[in-house]
């Protein structure tokens, strides 16, 4: 999961606050948030930052420094690699739940899974999956969330 | 014997501009005086010969207008030199690489390929000169203009670019909802619903379940769904 799904997930837990609000209690110029929730790209960088939103959202900064890594462009790739040779993917969703299977196509928000041969196919929000195969540092994901 | 006010002011060695400060008067008219061009009335006369240190009477009331300087007369102009020979224009260049393709490609638009093309410009491609090659862009661009030929599929690879669109998602989400489908949604919580499609947006499905409620599910709360019957 990118850390702008995380964000915007944090935020949703804390009672759904407005961007520019939440922006304002932490001390950080207005727009940063928004950025980090919507870019596709790898966002939050400056440390200091992420620190402040981690003490606002009471998380651990090692959290969203790990989603850091994990942003929506990356999950793409893994995507697109999936799909162009017909490998075989796996995704650990927030549920909790690993789905494996053949990306049969993907877009924006979602993706189309073939989980088996005579399974029905399973159209995952790209923003429930927590981690995914091949991604860095995923023994250490699943140590953090055991 | 009256002078006239500017040979007075000069001889006492003061600017036009100290007279009309001195005297009041505006310098605008002093000039006039000056020129001849207006009559002093007696009340500016008599300031006038106060700041002067003179009495009224020496000063000339309409002073007498200067000579008109003779207007220099403009120098002829000099003749041109005898033009010289035209030398011939240099040959165009030949056409750009570039040039050819942009010919080739406007020309496909029409039908027509690189032989038919050289057969109605008359020589080989290669041999177009830079003008020439403008010439027939234009002529082409012209025709393009005109007769809107149809446009062609442009043929190279592009990236595709699934970011840019949800498209897939929607489609997928319409055949469900055309075929009457009954899908099961799990959603982040680990709740379930299931039902068929009856409406949907890029943020949100509405369905109605098996009961007949209809229910909108935000999708940023749904985790993954499927045909109904399949296990997760």
């Amino acid at each position: 999961m990118s850390l702008g799904d995380e964000l915007r997930y944090l935020r949703a837990l804390h009672g759904g606050g407005n961007l520019m609000g939440i922006e304002d209690e932490i001390g950080l110029t207005p727009g940063a948030l928004r950025y980090m929730e919507q870019r596709y790209r790898r966002v939050g960088e400056d440390e200091e930052v992420l620190s402040k939103i981690a003490a606002y959202y009471d998380v651990p900064l090692e959290k969203l420094q790990w989603h850091r890594e994990r942003y929506r462009k990356a999950l793409s790739a893994y995507l697109h690699q999936a799909m162009e040779f017909g490998t075989t993917a796996r995704f650990e969703l927030r549920t909790g739940e690993t789905l494996t299977g053949r990306v049969r196509w993907w877009d924006l928000g979602a993706f189309g899974l073939e989980t088996g041969d005579d399974d029905p196919l399973t159209v995952v929000q790209r923003h429930a999956v927590l981690d995914w195969e091949g991604s860095i540092n995923n023994e250490a994901m699943n140590k953090r969330d055991s | 014997m009256p002078e006239d006010l500017r040979k007075i002011r000069e001889r006492k060695g003061m600017s036009i501009n100290q007279l009309a400060s001195r005297s009041g008067i505006p310098l605008a008219r002093l000039i006039q005086y000056e020129k001849g061009a207006e009559e002093i009335p007696y009340t500016e006369l008599s300031r006038l010969a106060k700041s002067l240190y003179v009495e009224e009477w020496d000063i000339n009331p309409r002073s007498t207008p200067p000579p008109r300087k003779e207007q220099p007369t403009r120098p002829s102009k000099p003749k041109k030199p005898p033009q010289k020979e035209k030398k011939p224009r240099p040959k165009s260049p030949p056409a750009r690489e570039a040039q050819i393709t942009h010919i080739l490609k406007l020309a496909a638009r029409f039908d027509i390929d690189r032989e038919a093309l050289e057969t109605e410009i008359g020589k080989p491609l290669e041999e177009l000169t830079q003008k020439e090659a403008r010439f027939w862009n234009n002529h082409f661009n012209e025709r393009i203009i005109k007769e809107k030929p149809p446009k062609h599929p442009i043929d190279r690879k592009r990236s595709y670019l699934p970011e840019g669109v949800d498209g897939f998602e929607l489609a997928y989400l319409q055949e469900q909802q055309d075929a009457n489908a009954t899908l099961h949604f799990t959603l982040f919580d680990g709740q379930a619903f299931e039902g068929t499609v009856i409406g949907f947006s890029p943020y949100q499905i509405i369905i109605r379940e098996p009961g007949g409620d209809e229910i909108t599910l935000n999708k940023l709360a749904l985790a993954y769904y499927r045909k109904a019957g399949g296990e997760a």
